[in-house]
């Protein structure tokens, strides 16, 4: 049951991602919806899940974004395992810690990419990544997993 | 006595009702104005409830009418919805082949002005993460396409060939924050480079005595560095900022849309002309 789920969320979050991120972006920001899958079943599933599941995603993110083959697979894999390892006084079944680990991942996904990205000479200065790129992305997520997470537990609540 | 009337009631009744209809002819035959007044009195009785019997039925008659005008009218506006829906979304389809067939003949009319061999590819999909811009066209290695290559459209530069794989090919568009391309300020002739910035804008850096360049100049590339050849449109000035430093810096607005691109012409690698005409 396990495998079917990962491998339905890599197949499913790229296919989000490629259809639906630019048709949906605010401002030339797009959402990195593989980020809130990752955090989301990582939370549910432990830090092993969110390690293998952040890995591929980010492979195949790799891939399709024509960067250095590893870097968003890097990334997604290090925030995966973070999101899967919170204490579990957290209370992780509160809403609010899903959508503030969403928002939290995304910083801490392009503070890590931006890092690895210097390995490449990657021009843009990291202020104006930060300001344009990251922190509006990372307030999509969080609005993302809002949905995700919110919207049901009302409703099993009602 | 009581027994015999009632042993022949039924036949004493039908006698007095036949009497009676006897009389009433035989009345009217000796004078036929004398049954007006038993006439008149069953009319007096009759006639308001034949003309309540009547109105009901007229407008029973009217009630079912409508009914059937109701229904009829009911299947002809679902029956025109249905049409003007299907109209509607056809004539959506042709605006979409129009434009289509509109981009498509700007590029052969491109590809037909450029000297050059050119490949044409259609955009499968595009990547918006913010940190990188880019495009990924349905052609590749096999199509004859080099790495690096410029990419073009009718209105101008769409960026250049980032990954080459054997059917598809990654386009780094112009907005990359990577990218730099070599450029040139129609007028007043000053040297700059146009780089992608983080969200998806475009810069143009000067250097810092440049001072000619105004809002609304046209930027070209320059051809310095043979990645790019000479006259390609990159965008124009919005607004020029003070010196910094040894540098000057000018934001601009790219000269396509880069969000609607749909297909593209691949240049080879290296071309040196001057392709300035064919971008009018």
């Amino acid at each position: 049951m396990r495998l079917p789920l990962y491998v339905l969320t890599v197949g499913g979050g790229t296919l989000v991602q490629c259809v639906l991120g630019p048709a949906v972006s605010i401002g030339g920001v797009s959402p990195d919806i593989p980020v809130v899958l990752v955090v989301l079943l990582a939370i549910r599933r432990g830090p092993e899940a969110g390690c293998l599941v952040g890995f591929a995603l980010g492979l195949v993110a790799d891939v399709l974004a024509g960067g250095p083959l590893g870097l968003h697979a890097l990334s997604k894999a290090l925030v995966g395992f973070a999101a899967g390892a919170l204490p579990r006084w957290f209370l992780v079944s509160r809403p609010v810690v899903p959508v503030t680990a969403a928002l939290l991942a995304t910083v801490t996904d392009g503070m890590v990419r931006f890092a690895l990205l210097q390995l490449f000479h990657y021009p843009a200065p990291f202020g104006e990544l930060l300001s344009r790129v990251i922190v509006p992305q990372a307030g999509y997520n969080a609005l993302l997993a809002t949905v995700a997470v919110v919207v049901p537990t009302v409703r099993a609540r009602g | 006595m009581h027994d015999l009337l009632a042993r022949y009631r039924k036949y004493s009744l039908l006698a007095v009702v036949l009497l009676a209809g006897v009389s009433l002819l035989t009345l009217q035959r000796a004078r036929p104005d004398n049954g007006i007044w038993l006439a008149d009195g069953i009319a007096f009785v009759t006639a308001p409830l034949q003309t309540v019997a009547e109105r009901l039925h007229r407008r029973a008659v009217t009630l079912w009418t409508t009914y059937l005008d109701w229904k009829a009218l009911r299947a002809e506006v679902v029956r025109l919805r249905t049409e003007s829906t299907a109209l509607r979304l056809r004539q959506l389809r042709q605006d979409e082949l129009e434009n289509e067939n509109q981009r498509l003949r700007g590029l052969v009319t491109l590809h037909d002005r450029l000297a050059t061999r050119t490949v044409g590819a259609e955009v499968v999909a595009r990547e918006w993460n913010g940190f990188t811009r880019g495009l990924t066209i349905g052609r590749g290695r096999l199509d004859g396409i080099d790495r690096l290559a410029p990419v073009v459209v009718a209105r101008g530069v769409v960026g250049r060939v980032a990954v080459l794989r054997r059917s598809s090919a990654i386009i780094q568009l112009l907005t990359d924050p990577a990218s730099s391309i070599g450029a040139v300020v129609h007028g007043t002739r000053a040297q700059g480079l146009v780089e992608g910035v983080a969200g998806g804008r475009l810069r143009l850096k000067l250097a810092a005595g440049e001072e000619g360049v105004r809002p609304g100049d046209l930027i070209y590339t320059s051809g310095i560095g043979e990645l790019f050849p000479k006259g390609l449109p990159l965008g124009r000035v919005l607004r020029v900022y003070p010196p910094a430093g040894l540098f000057r810096t000018a934001e601009i607005e790219p000269a396509v849309d880069l969000a609607t691109v749909e297909e593209v012409l691949v240049l080879p690698r290296g071309t040196t002309a001057d392709l300035g005409a064919a971008f009018p």
